[in-house]
């Protein structure tokens, strides 16, 4: 069946009539072609050559790491891009990348040592040079969205080929992880000259896929790139990620085996994944944390019994059995139980208890309970969630009702200059270092502190702890510090952590879900 | 003679089209102006800081008057430069280049479909006017109508795609890369699509056969004892194709729109996808291009089937 494929398309394009002699012949073409075609699968030769077909939930904002702004780009991002350092999967904790050593001589000096024998797809060589071009890039270009994550950087120097010395202008051990993320991903120097410093649509870094192609809203395909000598593992000779953000679609588009990986899966799928004997299911915390945000400045919410008396009100099990149809694990403050960072004690400051709730409303001087503006969003999910929490709340004598809009109007109402609402129901995507967590929602000139009040007495020091060592034993008392006295003053109401859930079909081997909910792809393969 | 009455038809007919072009852009330039939310926001990322929005508004020409912004579209537009998107940067020429073909695809198909099962249902109703059969076949198009595609596309999933694997559930070939592979992609969205279209097309078939079979002249026919057959083949499709005609042209356009719903249940990469996603993002380049693509194409396709009409029907003046 050869038809001249063109002419069928100026047909419609250019509105040129057609014979009716070749009208029917088109028909019946049509006809024959839609019955008689076998339905040959054509992808799949397996084994290291084979291409990975993955359903993604977001069409990239941006393929050049330091322009583009969705968290939902990491995934794609990843396997073009190596990073300077790298994190284990399950605790987030630092590891190491492109930078295969890392120390802080001086809590305001930090040291890369930088892997030897990596090229980017261009062939440009990777060294100090690069580094440097690319933190400087992030850190002052007029279009970098990721100057606030290298602001702590003041200069950074070339010592020798394979040595860069970051220069702080305060101390910030965050930086390893803050290296991790998007301010990590090394691009190549050359690219960026040839382009006028942006690569937004043409990416050239050093990681394990070179880019092929991306049509926009339908597909960002990589092929393996040969040369690669960095740290992590491909077992694929091409990744497609085929854009569909119809999580059903997506679902179904692994079932009928179109695709092999789908990511960003609903709570509510996770019994059908399980149910289906061809599929494989993955569903694991992530730091994705669903919780009420509080503005501290409006009254009741700045009398610190009242904030508690909310805590003791959620029943976080219920909420994540009912409103997350079981897919996602209670939190008790900002960090899931296999994090780093997680804090046992703080985790047992409320749990649920709605008398204790009412006394303290009590104590407050609201033995009436209290009338509350809540504020969310109009999606689905979200006012299931909110019907769910609304229940719970007034059991302790907390009423409300809330009021809903799209994310960017009631975020930018919550927090904007406006100040609408006692409480926005919303989520922390989270960072990759807990101590930015932290200061982001805490800190008294934060955008995400809609109230801008104060924190409580202690908290920017074990803040400036956390930042000041190196040591991740030390790391971990300074924030677990931080955390328990902001949970003690009840500045937020953490509810749950969204799972990361994946189906992948038989053949897909090495899949992990890592603590970020951002897929990475290096150790996949597919059975032959 | 004919040809040039035609000429100045098709002449006219384009000039009308242009003011509806700019209309139809501006009013959808203008409703995108309502959509809340803010683009710049977006493109400034997590975190972002009031400061770096209005520098990204400047640079985008954001915090322009809303007509100086239609005004620059506009002008770049009819020199033939329909902009890049917003946030992702593709080309939108190439946004529609890539992906209308393939729902220009999807709804031919559709459209071929509707008539090659509507037209013989029609005329077996017809004929069989009144009969047991004729409510059946009315019965089922009544329901063909009520039927969201939706709703049909994922039950022919389940069944086609999940269950049999004949077809499969997501995706799309391009038809320029493999013309054959599209077709064997695009016929479950098509099958979705076309259950309005047989409805239509059988039921509009009938009641003008009806009719046409109840008047004077195939009265007349028959009295001089011509068999029912070539009354029907030669004197009563005849009568009725022009009709039949007006009715797929508009059908075409309906698919046309019905599809960005159908795109999203097959995951197929096509403009009414781009659309949505471009409206939900506030992306306007896009949503104007694309647009401006889509109203084109219905009115070359009113055009033709007009054309074609005075063709079939020499008594429709062609002025």
């Amino acid at each position: 069946m050869n038809h001249h494929d063109n002419n069928d398309d100026d047909l419609i394009i250019n509105g040129v009539p057609m014979g009716r002699r070749a009208f029917l012949g088109m028909l019946s073409g049509a006809v024959a072609a839609g019955t008689l075609m076998s339905p040959s699968w054509s992808w799949a030769q397996a084994g290291g050559q084979a291409t990975l077909t993955v359903s993604a939930p977001a069409n990239p904002s941006s393929l050049d790491p330091a322009t583009g702004g969705s968290g939902s780009d990491h995934a794609l991002l990843f396997p073009m891009y190596d990073t300077l350092v790298n994190w284990d999967p399950t605790t987030l904790s630092a590891t190491p990348g492109l930078a295969q050593k890392w120390s802080f001589p001086d809590p305001k000096t930090l040291v890369l040592e930088l892997r030897p024998g990596v090229t980017f797809h261009d062939g440009t060589p990777f060294n100090a040079e690069a580094v440097k071009t690319n933190l400087d890039r992030s850190r002052t270009a007029e279009f970098s969205n990721i100057r606030q994550d290298l602001s702590s950087v003041d200069r950074v120097e070339v010592n020798g080929e394979h040595v860069v010395t970051l220069h702080l202008k305060n101390p910030d051990s965050a930086l390893p992880l803050i290296l991790s993320d998007r301010a990590g991903m090394m691009v190549s120097p050359k690219a960026l000259a040839d382009n006028n410093n942006r690569v937004d649509r043409n990416p050239v870094g050093a990681g394990f896929m070179r880019f092929q192609k991306w049509d926009d809203g339908s597909e960002v395909a990589m092929t393996r790139y040969a040369d690669y000598n960095g740290p992590n593992k491909p077992a694929v000779g091409a990744i497609s990620f085929k854009i569909i953000t119809d999580s059903a679609t997506r679902l179904r588009s692994v079932m009928s085996g179109q695709a092999q990986v789908a990511y960003h899966l609903d709570g509510r799928q996770k019994q059908m994944i399980e149910r289906l004997p061809t599929l494989q299911g993955f569903a694991d915390p992530t730091i994705y944390c669903y919780q009420f945000y509080m503005n501290m400045a409006r009254k009741p919410l700045d009398d610190e019994r009242v904030r508690q008396a909310i805590n003791y009100a959620v029943d976080r099990e219920a909420f994540v059995r009912v409103a997350m149809a079981g897919a996602g694990e209670p939190a008790f403050m900002n960090l899931p139980k296999s994090h780093w960072a997680y804090d046992p004690q703080t985790a047992k400051l409320y749990p649920h208890d709605p008398d204790k709730a009412r006394a303290l409303l009590k104590e407050a001087g609201h033995a009436d309970g209290i009338e509350l503006d809540l504020r969310g969003y109009n999606d689905q999910s979200s006012v299931q969630m909110q019907e769910v929490l609304m229940e719970q709340l007034s059991k302790a004598g907390i009423r409300g009702r809330f009021r809903t809009g799209t994310i960017a109007d009631m975020s930018a109402a919550y927090f904007g200059q406006r100040k609408e609402g006692h409480m926005l129901l919303s989520a922390w995507t989270g960072r990759p270092d807990p101590s930015l967590t932290y200061s982001l929602l805490y800190s008294s000139t934060s955008y995400f502190n809609a109230g801008q009040v104060k924190a409580p007495e202690g908290f920017d020091q074990a803040l400036l702890d956390s930042r000041s060592s190196d040591d991740q034993g030390k790391r971990q008392e300074a924030l677990a510090r931080a955390q328990r006295i902001a949970m003690e003053n009840a500045l937020v109401v953490p509810l749950a952590f969204r799972q990361s859930i994946v189906a992948t079909t038989a053949e897909v081997q090495g899949f992990k879900n890592n603590l970020l909910g951002k897929p990475k792809f290096d150790n996949v393969s597919l059975k032959a | 003679m004919v040809t040039r009455v035609k000429q100045r038809m098709v002449m006219s007919r384009l000039l009308q089209a242009l003011p509806i072009l700019v209309l139809a852009t501006f009013i959808v330039f203008c409703l995108m102006q309502l959509i809340p939310g803010d683009i710049a926001v977006t493109l400034a990322g997590e975190n972002a800081s009031q400061e770096r929005i209005e520098q990204i508004r400047e640079a985008y020409g954001l915090n322009q008057p809303f007509l100086a912004q239609y005004g620059q579209w506009l002008w770049h537009a009819v020199t033939g430069d329909l902009g890049t998107a917003l946030l992702s940067g593709e080309p939108v020429a190439q946004t529609i280049a890539r992906t209308f073909p393939n729902t220009l695809l999807v709804a031919l198909y559709a459209t071929i479909l509707s008539v090659l099962i509507g037209v013989p249902l029609g005329i077996l109703a017809a004929t069989r006017s009144g009969s047991k059969l004729d409510g059946a076949i009315m019965g089922t198009a009544s329901l063909g109508v009520a039927l969201p595609n939706f709703w049909f596309g994922m039950i022919l999933v389940l069944f086609f795609a999940l269950t049999l694997r004949w077809f499969p559930a997501t995706g799309f070939v391009s038809p320029f890369e493999d013309f054959s592979q599209a077709l064997w992609y695009a016929t479950l969205p098509a099958l979705a699509l076309c259950t309005n279209g047989i409805a239509e097309v059988a039921r509009q078939l009938r009641s003008s056969l009806v009719e046409i079979q109840s008047s004077q002249h195939v009265r007349t026919l028959h009295a001089k004892g011509l068999s029912p057959a070539r009354i029907l083949w030669l004197h009563g499709l005849k009568n009725v194709s022009v009709n039949l005609l007006t009715v797929v042209g508009l059908l075409f356009n309906k698919i046309l729109a019905a599809t960005v719903v159908v795109e999203a249940v097959f995951a197929i990469p096509g403009i009414g996808s781009s659309i949505v996603k471009a409206v939900l993002e506030g992306d306007f380049p896009v949503v104007q291009g694309a647009v401006l693509a889509m109203v084109v194409t219905v009115i070359l396709i009113n055009l033709v089937t007009d054309l074609l009409c005075t063709l079939l029907d020499p008594r429709i003046n062609a002025s």
